[in-house]
């Protein structure tokens, strides 16, 4: 499932990672491709990294009171991955192509629980590639621009509320690939050996499915002109626009301190809507209300070097629910969450170098009567525990 | 090496215990019966309260009985056993029932009977009443199909004899007269001696008129009240606690709405107009505040003189009587509804018992604006029938998962009235109509 707000997977390098996820305001490497493209400039050396986490998520459930159900998700490994690569063209010129997951969510919640008829299971993709140039404007001033092709997939199963003769009741599974674009620019900004600073704008994706397919399974046969085969559907979800502030601090040679503050515009997200290409029980389509409202997130962290190989690193952060009182889903039973991380370093040799992180995330339990967002009313609580290890070559 | 299979899997197994017991929790909710005791528990009254449903008694409907279910709940506060009359497997499908097989070229719904493994012994003295298998043990569940609140204090009411008689109820008597075979109902229900109870009853009362279009009475006020107080103080002889439930409005259910004369009327051919014979025996047009009822050959073509007309679009060829409650009839039901309903609030009152407004509770669940008047669990609920989701194939009584809505609006109320907190059930664990 996704770990961040809503859908968002901040999870783009395990040195980052380790540090709350600062960098916008840091020379991070190769992930500046993603963290803010005006520090990627700054790199001195070309460089290749490759890195992934994976998410362990759980999540309860629990009945309105005084209900007695309860479930809980059990959700496959999330496996968000990053390439990084940063080839110098030139002292002050740089290029790369970064290939990294920011957004996706795998929840499963079976097809035995109160809240069947909303979702069984729904994993969502998306996958960015991002070819960048980053330009050394002076000694201080770095800027860069990436131009962001996504591709991915949403697979969506839910019951359906009619019954067989057994008693079993219908499905309905609807799978897609999408595509969008956007672009991730950034300005990286260093007064001083001490001090640096970077803003950076992911822009919003627009992810489109068309002609997404609809299968139905164990409709009673009387109903089966009511939930036709064949049927297509198309639908649109927004990969919202980050806005990112960060400030970096070295008060020594070994120790760094970061600060990054984003706003997500999760407001894009207004509505979830399937249009289908043939009427599906009476409807020619089928929309619930989201009204996402954009969020902020709060990150600190900081990296120590131990000698010239070892670096350990630690940070947390806050992210703020974009999901409003009313409109809980348990595709996305988002709230208010912690993060808390480690990592380390380790310089294997002057041109290898490994990281490895482990964050663990916890959202505040969530009692929601879900009732404008066609959800399932109850109280929800998440945790995860995310190891993650990357590779960097330099050359 | 074994050394080091042996750490890493210690290891694993250190990670997955660590990792296990930080599984998310939500605390779980305090379980009690407040100021009830359930020890307990004893459901009286109808069709609705032993599990009826598809136009009729059998086992399936009896598991899934709404005093089933409280029962089920109760025990989670404390609550003891409880027997119903169940039918047993091999007569399962007890009186017979209604099944879905399809729907026709039209769109609607082809309906048949199922007709084996009925509980069906013999015939009555009475020549038309069936015998179902006894159950003489003592039961909890003491619904009884039919019974009206005017029954109660009927001696013979469930005795097989010549003039007629409740067979439901025969079923739970001793067939000798000296053993209790004239027993009156309250007087079964005396011998239970509940510590908590549950009353439903009235429904028939006005129900049975409703269905009739109007041509059995509604029971008789005066008598209601009197067979009221009666149940009542039988039922708290013993400080018992309890719930009383009220009536619902009968023209909100589907038996009476189906076949909506406002529909029949906008679907008419051009110039033919929907007649009915009104309970005063004249042939009038009908109008939208006349309920065709689900029950009426309302359409189909029959022969008048040389032309095939559909039944009811012309005045020679008027609805009967008995195909629908008009106007008029219409409003003595609601009238009287009100009316018996104040009675039951009123004795709820006197003796400090809960009293659930099930009338209200099915007046919300009616569609409002376009929109459903229920959603639970992404499931929207409506009085439609089949579609609805809560009446089953008679349009009178619910569905198993109607019966658990309904058993969860019982506890609600018992919750408040009691200061329990007696766990609601999960409705999507009941089945609502099944379609072949």
């Amino acid at each position: 499932m996704a770990m961040a707000g809503g859908y968002q997977v901040n999870l783009a390098s395990q040195r980052q990672i380790g540090m709350g996820h600062t960098g916008t305001g840091l020379e991070t490497g190769t992930s500046s491709i993603f963290f803010n493209p005006g520090a990627m400039s700054y790199l001195r050396q070309n460089g290749v990294t490759i890195g992934a986490s994976g998410i362990i998520s759980k999540i309860a459930y629990r009945a309105p009171e005084p209900g007695g159900a309860t479930a809980e998700a059990d959700n496959p490994l999330g496996t968000p991955f990053q390439v990084y690569g940063v080839y110098s063209i030139s002292d002050k010129l740089k290029a790369g192509l970064g290939v990294y997951t920011p957004y996706g969510s795998t929840v499963n919640w079976g097809s035995e629980w109160n809240g069947r008829f909303g979702l069984n299971e729904l994993s969502l993709e998306a996958i960015y590639i991002q070819p960048t140039v980053s330009y050394q404007v002076t000694d201080k001033i770095g800027i860069g621009v990436g131009f962001v092709y996504a591709i991915g997939g949403v697979n969506l199963q839910r019951s359906i509320p009619v019954q067989t003769a057994n008693g079993e009741y219908g499905k309905a599974e609807l799978d897609g690939n999408a595509s969008g674009i956007g672009f991730n620019a950034g300005i990286f900004f260093k007064p001083s050996e001490k001090l640096s600073l970077g803003i950076n704008y992911r822009s919003k994706v627009e992810m489109e499915v068309s002609d997404g397919d609809v299968s139905f399974t164990n409709i009673p046969g009387a109903l089966s002109t009511r939930f036709p085969s064949g049927t297509q559907f198309d639908a649109k979800l927004p990969l919202p626009a980050t806005l990112s502030l960060g400030v970096g601090f070295m008060p020594t040679e070994a120790l760094t301190l970061a600060l990054d503050i984003s706003r997500v515009g999760w407001g894009a997200y207004k509505s979830l809507r399937f249009d289908y290409s043939q009427d599906v029980n009476g409807a020619s389509y089928a929309e619930n209300a989201r009204n996402y409202e954009d969020a902020f997130i709060y990150r600190i962290g900081a990296e120590y070097k131990v000698g010239d190989a070892l670096a350990l690193r630690a940070g947390a952060y806050l992210d703020q629910t974009p999901v409003q009182s009313g409109y809980l889903t348990p595709e996305t039973p988002d709230a208010d969450s912690r993060g808390l991380s480690v990592g380390l370093g380790y310089k294997l040799s002057d041109n290898f170098s490994i990281d490895a992180s482990f964050l663990y995330v916890n959202k505040k339990e969530r009692t929601d009567a879900s009732d404008k967002s066609g959800g399932i009313a109850g109280t929800y609580k998440s945790v995860a525990y995310i190891p993650g290890i990357g590779l960097n070559f330099t050359f | 090496m074994k050394n080091l299979f042996y750490k890493s899997g210690m290891l694993a197994l250190v990670a997955s215990v660590l990792l296990t017991s930080c599984d998310p929790e939500i605390d779980a909710p305090i379980v009690s019966a407040g100021q009830a005791d359930f020890t307990k528990y004893v459901a009286v009254g109808n069709s609705l309260t032993a599990g009826y449903a598809d136009g009729g008694l059998y086992l399936e409907g009896q598991l899934n009985s709404y005093p089933a279910i409280l029962a089920q709940q109760f025990a989670l506060a404390g609550g003891g056993e409880f027997t119903q009359p169940l039918f047993i497997e091999a007569q399962s499908n007890g009186s017979g029932y209604l099944k879905l097989t399809g729907f026709d070229a039209a769109g609607s719904p082809v309906i048949e009977p199922v007709k084996d493994k009925l509980a069906i012994t013999s015939m009555g003295t009475d020549k038309k009443t069936p015998i179902y298998a006894e159950y003489l043990d003592e039961v909890n569940n003491l619904g009884v199909p039919g019974i009206k609140m005017v029954d109660v204090m009927t001696a013979g009411y469930g005795y097989n004899n010549p003039l007629g008689f409740n067979p439901y109820y025969e079923r739970l008597l001793p067939k000798s007269l000296t053993a209790g075979a004239l027993m009156p109902y309250v007087n079964k229900v005396a011998s239970t001696d509940p510590s908590f109870f549950t009353m439903w009853l009235g429904n028939n009362d006005v129900l049975g008129f409703a269905t009739s279009g109007g041509q059995a009475p509604i029971s008789d006020a005066d008598k209601f009240q009197t067979s009221l107080n009666a149940m009542v103080s039988t039922l708290t002889a013993n400080d018992a606690e309890g719930a009383i439930i009220n009536i619902p409005d009968v023209t909100g259910i589907p038996f009476f709405t189906t076949k909506a004369t406002a529909d029949l009327i906008a679907r008419a051919a051009a110039e033919t107009k929907l007649y009915i014979i009104a309970g005063t025996g004249e042939v009038r047009e009908a109008t939208p505040a006349d309920y065709v009822l689900l029950t009426s050959t309302v359409g189909t073509p029959e022969a008048v003189g040389p032309a095939t007309v559909p039944h009811g679009f012309s005045q020679f060829n008027p609805l009967g009587n008995g195909e629908v409650l008009d106007a008029a009839e219409v409003a003595d039901v609601k009238a009287a509804t009100t009316n018996f309903n104040g009675m039951l609030q009123a004795a709820a009152q006197a003796k400090n018992l809960a009293y659930v407004d099930m009338n209200a509770f099915f007046t919300s669940v009616q569609p409002h604006n376009g929109q459903p008047g229920l959603v639970i669990n992404g499931v929207a609920y409506s009085p439609a029938f089949i579609s609805g989701n809560l009446f089953s194939l008679d349009g009178v009584h619910l569905t198993p998962r109607g019966y658990a809505i309904v058993a969860n609006e019982i506890i609600r109320n018992i919750n408040l009235k009691y200061g329990a907190q007696v766990p609601t059930v999960d409705e999507t664990k009941y089945r609502a109509v099944l379609f072949p």
